[in-house]
């Protein structure tokens, strides 16, 4: 049996709403923990960064010749769904380690799709290469502040 | 998945833009359906003869001073109507996925390959440069000057009710000539909308005329002697019989771009995986509505025993109707969905119709896109799903005449020499591709193929706005083509100057 494949569309709304998701996320963080506050505002600000940045370039790629309909083939969307919405009483050391699995999980979905469009969607792929590298760059930061609390 | 949020909220009426006025036209009404609700989004008049020639003679009012704007100052115009199409690029592609049925990832293709065009044409002042030469005899210096030449009538076509008219347009009014388009009365939204957008960039009134209607709107253009070109994207009957001809007894400049049956060439080295996405792209992409649409999908056996042959040919083809039959069929404002409906009910009979002629011929139907199944509860009076024939002999109707639909035929050949024959058969020839790892292969199709856009290892092979949009044979009637350095070519003069002093 064929995998079906997902539209660039379907994609990218879920790549923006991931990167709401996890700017809400940081911004509440920010509010509860506040030892840890600027790094996290700073995080809130990279996911609506990463939001633009990939919409954009989307946006500005995006032709009718590309396969934007044909590029992710056989990928489940809900397998990269996260929670974000912390728990009243959740301990900082438990909230880092949320966080990590947030970024783990973020990183894994960038670069898989990153690999899935590599030769069909122009430079679309590498935006989404660079997402996950932040994204990376993130859970050792928050791994550092977790061995550290 | 849900369905994004429509921008047209009630019954638009559209009007005719002439000499910077909003006009309502004195023509009847018919009604613009959304192919995937079938619900009416807009009534848009079928104008007369009069109120083209209104716009005529807009158009001639207007030249005079724009033509002697500045190009720098006219191009400031077109960057700011680029601005305000990127600010409003969601709206613009959300409505033509309402006006057309094609899904938003199509549209937004769409909206962003008219921007191209824009941008591109916003590179006049270095584009209509001439060119000199001193001492041609001795203290006579010759050179070119490129000059408007007045009023050009573009007609678009349904299925691209966004971009084709900006294959023309922006080039037109750069070039300081001033533009009538008739959009295809079946989607006229997009082009009201960029109207609205052109006064607000700055560009004045009379440059840039819009006028909805039919054959009438048509046959004023054509006849009017205050048009000096026309660019027409449609049918070959029309395209050949009515359009070139014509324009060729009235002295008119003319672009015709017509229809097309498409072939894709399948190497055995091919790769076979980002081969069926190409494909899936080109043959089903646009609900298969378009010009450069892959129809006819040659398998081709060379180098390769009888078994080896087979093998390849039922992999291949295995694996394209499977493909096909995950192709997600809908209303093209869910995300999720493929492939949109047709553009309306007589189109979708049409293509039923050839499919049930492709029966009668004797090809063998491998998957059935009359069985509708669809994402979401939608009408299914404009919807067909994929639809796969194979064993189709270039003879057949569905092998040889243009469908506009989502149909693909699988032929087979045993040589390379053999597929570009049946090439060539074929009286089209816009656009063909060949899919190989070979480049003696690639090369040799790329010269020997009479078609005007050639892909290798691209299923739909169109043209960025800074190359022409080329054509051949039934599919192209003119010597110039549309977008980049052609389309200025086609909308100026050249004028020759040969100077000496005493």
């Amino acid at each position: 049996m064929e995998k079906p494949s997902i539209t660039a569309s379907a994609v990218i709304n879920f790549a923006e709403k991931l990167e709401e998701d996890s700017s809400r996320f940081y911004e509440e963080l920010a509010k509860r923990y506040g030892q840890s506050k600027d790094l996290f505002l700073s995080f809130a600000k990279e996911s609506i960064d990463n939001k633009i940045f990939v919409s954009r370039t989307y946006r500005e790629t995006i032709t009718d010749a590309i396969e934007a309909c044909f590029s992710f083939k056989g990928l489940n969307l809900n397998d990269y769904k996260f929670e974000t919405t912390l728990a009243e009483g959740t301990s900082y050391s438990d909230a880092l380690r949320k966080a990590m699995e947030l970024e783990e999980k973020a990183s894994k979905f960038w670069l898989d799709i990153a690999e899935q469009s590599a030769s069909l969607l122009a430079t679309i792929p590498r935006a989404f290469r660079k997402v996950a590298e932040k994204r990376s760059n993130r859970k050792m930061k928050i791994k550092s502040l977790f061995k550290s609390s | 998945m849900a369905v994004l949020d429509e921008p047209i909220k009630e019954v638009l009426a559209i009007k005719n833009c002439i000499g910077g006025e909003w006009v309502e036209s004195k023509g009847e009404l018919i009604e613009v359906v959304n192919p995937a609700t079938c619900k009416v989004i807009a009534r848009v008049p079928i104008s007369t003869k009069e109120e083209i020639n209104a716009a005529v003679e807009a158009a001639k009012e207007a030249f005079p001073e724009w033509r002697s704007t500045p190009p720098l100052a006219r191009a400031r115009c077109l960057l700011r109507l680029r601005e305000l199409m990127e600010e409003r690029f969601e709206e613009l592609s959300r409505i033509q996925t309402m006006e057309h049925g094609k899904t938003i990832d199509e549209s937004r293709g769409e909206t962003r390959r008219g921007i191209e065009n824009v941008e591109v044409a916003a590179g006049i002042p270095s584009l209509m440069m001439g060119y000199n030469l001193e001492d041609v005899a001795a203290g006579i210096d010759e050179y070119v000057i490129r000059q408007p030449l007045g009023v050009f009538g573009i007609i678009g076509p349904f299925n691209f009710p966004f971009m084709v008219p900006l294959w023309f347009a922006p080039y037109a009014v750069a070039a300081g000539n001033c533009i009538i388009v008739k959009p295809s009365s079946e989607d006229p939204i997009s082009q009201a909308k960029i109207a609205e957008m052109t006064e607000e960039a700055g560009i004045p009134a009379g440059v840039w005329n819009v006028v909805n209607g039919g054959r009438d709107v048509v046959n004023g253009m054509l006849d009017h002697p205050g048009i000096n070109g026309i660019c027409f994207v449609g049918s070959t009957p029309v395209g050949k019989d009515v359009i070139y001809r014509r324009c060729g007894e009235t002295g008119k400049r003319v672009i015709s771009q017509c229809g097309a049956k498409n072939f894709l060439v399948l190497m055995p080295d091919a790769d076979i995986e980002k081969t069926i996405a190409a494909c899936m792209t080109s043959f089903f992409g646009n609900t298969g509505q378009r010009c450069l649409a892959g129809a006819n999908l040659v398998v081709v056996g060379e180098g390769l025993s009888e078994h080896q042959y087979e093998a390849l040919y039922d992999k291949f083809v295995d694996k394209f109707v499977s493909v096909a039959s995950t192709i997600k069929v809908g209303y093209g404002l869910d995300e999720s969905v493929q492939m949109g409906p047709l553009r309306d009910k007589k189109k979708k009979e049409r293509v039923a119709g050839a499919i049930q002629k492709g029966v009668e011929e004797g090809a063998k139907l491998r998957l059935d896109g009359r069985k509708i199944e669809l994402a979401g509860k939608w009408p299914h009076d404009c919807f067909l799903n994929p639809t796969v024939f194979e064993d189709v002999a270039p003879d057949m109707v569905i092998g040889r005449d243009e469908i506009f639909g989502p149909v693909a035929s699988i032929m087979r050949v045993r040589t390379f020499d053999e597929a570009i024959e049946t090439i060539h058969r074929n009286p089209f020839g816009n656009s063909a591709a060949i899919f190989t790892s070979n480049g003696k292969w690639a090369r040799d199709f790329r010269y020997n193929v009479q078609c005007g856009n050639i892909g290798i290892n691209i299923g739909l092979v169109a043209p960025m706005a800074f190359f022409p949009f080329s054509g051949m044979k039934n599919s192209f009637f003119g010597v110039l083509h549309g977008q980049g350095q052609e389309a200025i070519r086609f909308f100026t003069e050249s004028k020759v100057v040969i100077e000496r002093w005493f």
